[in-house]
């Protein structure tokens, strides 16, 4: 029998039991439905995620800092170690000049403000953050401007989610230019302090609490202003300011207002030299203006690469040559994303099972198909129908219901995702993610959910086919 | 040299423990373009014997040799295509397929043929003219007579230009006047040098075949 025959004969066969062809096509449907769905939304998720962070080239990123054990995740905690070695300027400069590097950043992390002020309103602070404005770290800006290399001091930006809480939540551009204040409760030392200020009130306060100790005085709170230049958006920084590097490493001075050793020294020579009961032995106090970042360094490198494919050759050659730690992003988060493979196999297994079920009915059908047909199929053994031919032509019926059934569902399920990509769009519009149509159905998929369904009923309807095959056809055409 | 030529058959069926001989050791030599009747009382082994001409059923013993080719031991696809080329069979409740045309019913055997859907359907309506059902190829099963459907089945049993047709009690169950008809038909197709296998216990149509052979538990008791 000629292939297209088969496929005729099968058709026939099928619409001949048309309720029953329904039903067990529709458990198929449910089935290949589902794992349509699943994977294409497990998939487009994945493929979504890759893209965005290709898109902002943290593939070609390599993170650097003073832990060894540092991982791509963690890059921005852990502070200074005594014996590490520090991410000093010059680290940055010979960094910079390693092969394949094409930029470094220097990233610092701030804790010396605890709340933002706006008005009336005081938002805690969770992230400040500092590094250089030269374009290796891209910045989501929804509103306003990014940090420029230019800027110095006195200007920021929030991330919308604060921008949000302080009422701007799609009026972003309004927030553009105000002031708002950096509030530190206390021992702040940066820039905007008064370190003879403090240093008199602690003297004071020390007067007026003769014997106590000094770990229970608290210094008064500081606050400095800033105005806002731009509003980032928030999926990628949470509760996130940004300050210009500059105005970071002045935020981060030691200022006192104390007595050097050497001009204690000379006061206490001096008494010696001249005693008198009013002379002042303890020195004149002097302002010591430290630089923190300079000497404890950054809080950590983004080295950026040439090529993602050299991101990790770079992690380890600064590695070994330096002795810091370094990360490169892709290794990481691809092992990450990989998750959405094992859940691809979970899900999509949970519609497997619904087709397990379907490929039951298929049997079932195909058997009861048997039973009825018996005498014909005795006259077509008896017209010249061969054993293989018989088998062929059930199996054929069998894996004809499983591509039908595949066929719908896959229109179903192709359906599905175009009705569910207006609410996604919703969604990621609400978060200020600058997609649309991020569940697609890829061509293998949608291949190969057919193809599945109907190897599926293929297999189911081998059992069956065998039986027909081997129907003895005198019996078969005087079967009752 | 004979068109059929069964040499000690013997088929034997199990039936829970008893052993049945349905045919014992049968000799039989047909010639090409013989009409013969088949009778015998009901169980007598009539139906075996034709279904063992007709590569439906493999003797347990002896050789059949239909047109120089021995059946016993061939494989199901040579078997299933010597039925296809060479046997049409007429059964007696006609076994037509109740949900396609007589055209289709005929065309069946030639898409087993891999015949082409132009030429069969030609084939299909030559065989229909050839039983006088010219006007009625699009009609089902359901929407012929008795005879019109057991004519139907003679045109299936031609489609293939077999040499052999064996039927089987053709006319069980058909009116006397309808069994008239088909054995007119039968007869034409006799005449035109078809070889004709009939088995009937109807002794009035087994008169009309040129031999008869006579069967009773398997033996062949008589042919004349």
């Amino acid at each position: 029998m000629r292939f297209i025959d088969y496929i005729i004969l099968a058709l026939r066969n099928i619409r001949r039991q048309k309720l029953r062809s329904a039903l067990t096509i529709f458990a198929v449907v449910i089935g290949a439905t589902s794992v349509t769905i699943m994977l294409a939304a497990v998939f487009s998720l994945k493929g979504f995620m890759t893209k965005q962070f290709e898109a902002n080239g943290v593939f070609q990123q390599v993170a650097v800092s003073q832990q060894t054990d540092i991982t791509w995740d963690n890059r921005s905690s852990g502070g200074g170690c005594n014996d590490c070695t520090k991410l000093t300027d010059d680290l940055a400069g010979k960094i910079s000049a390693r092969p394949h590097v094409i930029g470094v950043v220097r990233q610092t992390n701030m804790w010396q403000f605890q709340a933002l002020i706006y008005g009336d309103q005081k938002l805690r602070t969770q992230q400040m953050i500092a590094y250089d404005a030269n374009g290796v770290i891209p910045s989501q800006v929804i509103a306003g401007r990014d940090i420029a290399a230019s800027d110095k001091t006195g200007v920021l930006t929030i991330s919308a989610d604060y921008a949000d809480k302080l009422g701007f939540k799609h009026k972003y551009d309004e927030l553009i230019g105000k002031q708002v204040g950096l509030y530190a409760a206390e021992y702040y030392t940066g820039v905007g302090s008064d370190p003879i200020k403090q240093a008199e009130e602690q003297q004071a306060w020390f007067n007026t609490h003769p014997g106590a100790d000094g770990r229970d005085y608290k210094s008064p709170p500081v606050t400095i202003t800033g105005k806002i230049v731009g509003i980032t958006g928030a999926e990628a920084d949470r509760y996130t300011i940004r300050v210009p590097l500059e105005w970071a490493r002045q935020m981060q001075l030691n200022q006192r207002y104390e007595v050097s050793p050497a001009a204690q020294e000379a006061a206490q020579a001096y008494c010696r030299a001249h005693p008198s009961p009013n002379c002042k032995s303890q020195g004149t106090p002097q302002l010591v203006v430290s630089d923190e970042l300079a000497k404890n360094g950054y809080s950590n490198f983004i080295v950026k690469v040439d090529k993602a494919s050299n991101a990790a050759a770079v992690a380890k050659d600064i590695r070994t040559t330096y002795k810091v730690g370094a990360a490169d992003a892709q290794t990481e988060i691809k092992q990450q994303l990989s998750v959405f493979n094992i859940l691809g196999l979970v899900l999509g297994g949970i519609g497997g099972i619904a087709l397990v079920v379907a490929a039951v009915g298929v049997v079932n059908t195909m058997v009861m198909a048997i039973l009825e047909r018996t005498r014909e199929i005795g006259v077509m053994r008896a017209v010249g129908a061969r054993r293989s031919t018989v088998s062929r032509l059930f199996t054929f019926e069998a894996a004809l219901l499983g591509f039908l059934g595949g066929l719908i569902g896959l229109a179903v399920g192709y359906g599905a995702i175009l009705a569910a990509n207006p609410f996604v769009n919703h969604q990621l519009q609400s978060n200020n993610v600058q997609s649309s149509n991020i569940i697609i159905l890829p061509a293998w998929l949608a291949i190969g959910v057919v193809a599945l369904t109907t190897v599926i009923g293929l297999l189911a309807g081998l059992y069956p086919a065998r039986r027909a095959a081997k129907l003895d056809p005198v019996e078969a055409l005087h079967y009752e | 040299m004979a068109l059929i030529e069964l040499k000690k058959v013997t088929k034997t069926y199990r039936l829970g423990g008893e052993v049945l001989n349905a045919l014992d050791s049968v000799n039989l030599s047909v010639q090409a373009g013989e009409f013969i009747a088949i009778t015998g009382p009901s169980g007598s082994g009539k139906s075996t014997l034709a279904n063992i001409i007709g590569g439906l059923d493999r003797p347990t013993e002896g050789s059949v040799v239909i047109d120089g080719n021995d059946l016993s031991r061939v494989t199901d696809r040579r078997l299933s295509d010597y039925r296809n080329q060479h046997i049409g069979f007429v059964f007696q409740s006609f076994n037509l397929q109740a949900s396609q045309t007589a055209l289709e019913n005929v065309m069946l055997p030639l898409l087993f043929a891999r015949m082409k859907p132009k030429e069969r359907l030609a084939r299909a309506a030559e065989c229909l003219e050839a039983v006088g059902l010219g006007d009625r190829m699009k009609h089902r099963p359901s929407q012929l007579s008795g005879g019109q459907r057991q004519r139907v089945a003679i045109a299936r049993a031609l489609a293939t230009k077999p040499s052999i047709i064996i039927a089987d009690e053709p006319t069980g169950n058909l009116d006397s006047a309808r069994g008239e008809e088909i054995m007119h038909v039968l007869k034409d197709l006799h005449k035109q040098g078809m070889t004709l296998l009939v088995i009937t216990h109807d002794m009035s149509i087994a008169h009309q075949a040129g031999s008869i052979i006579q069967i009773k538990d398997g033996h062949l008791t008589g042919r004349n």
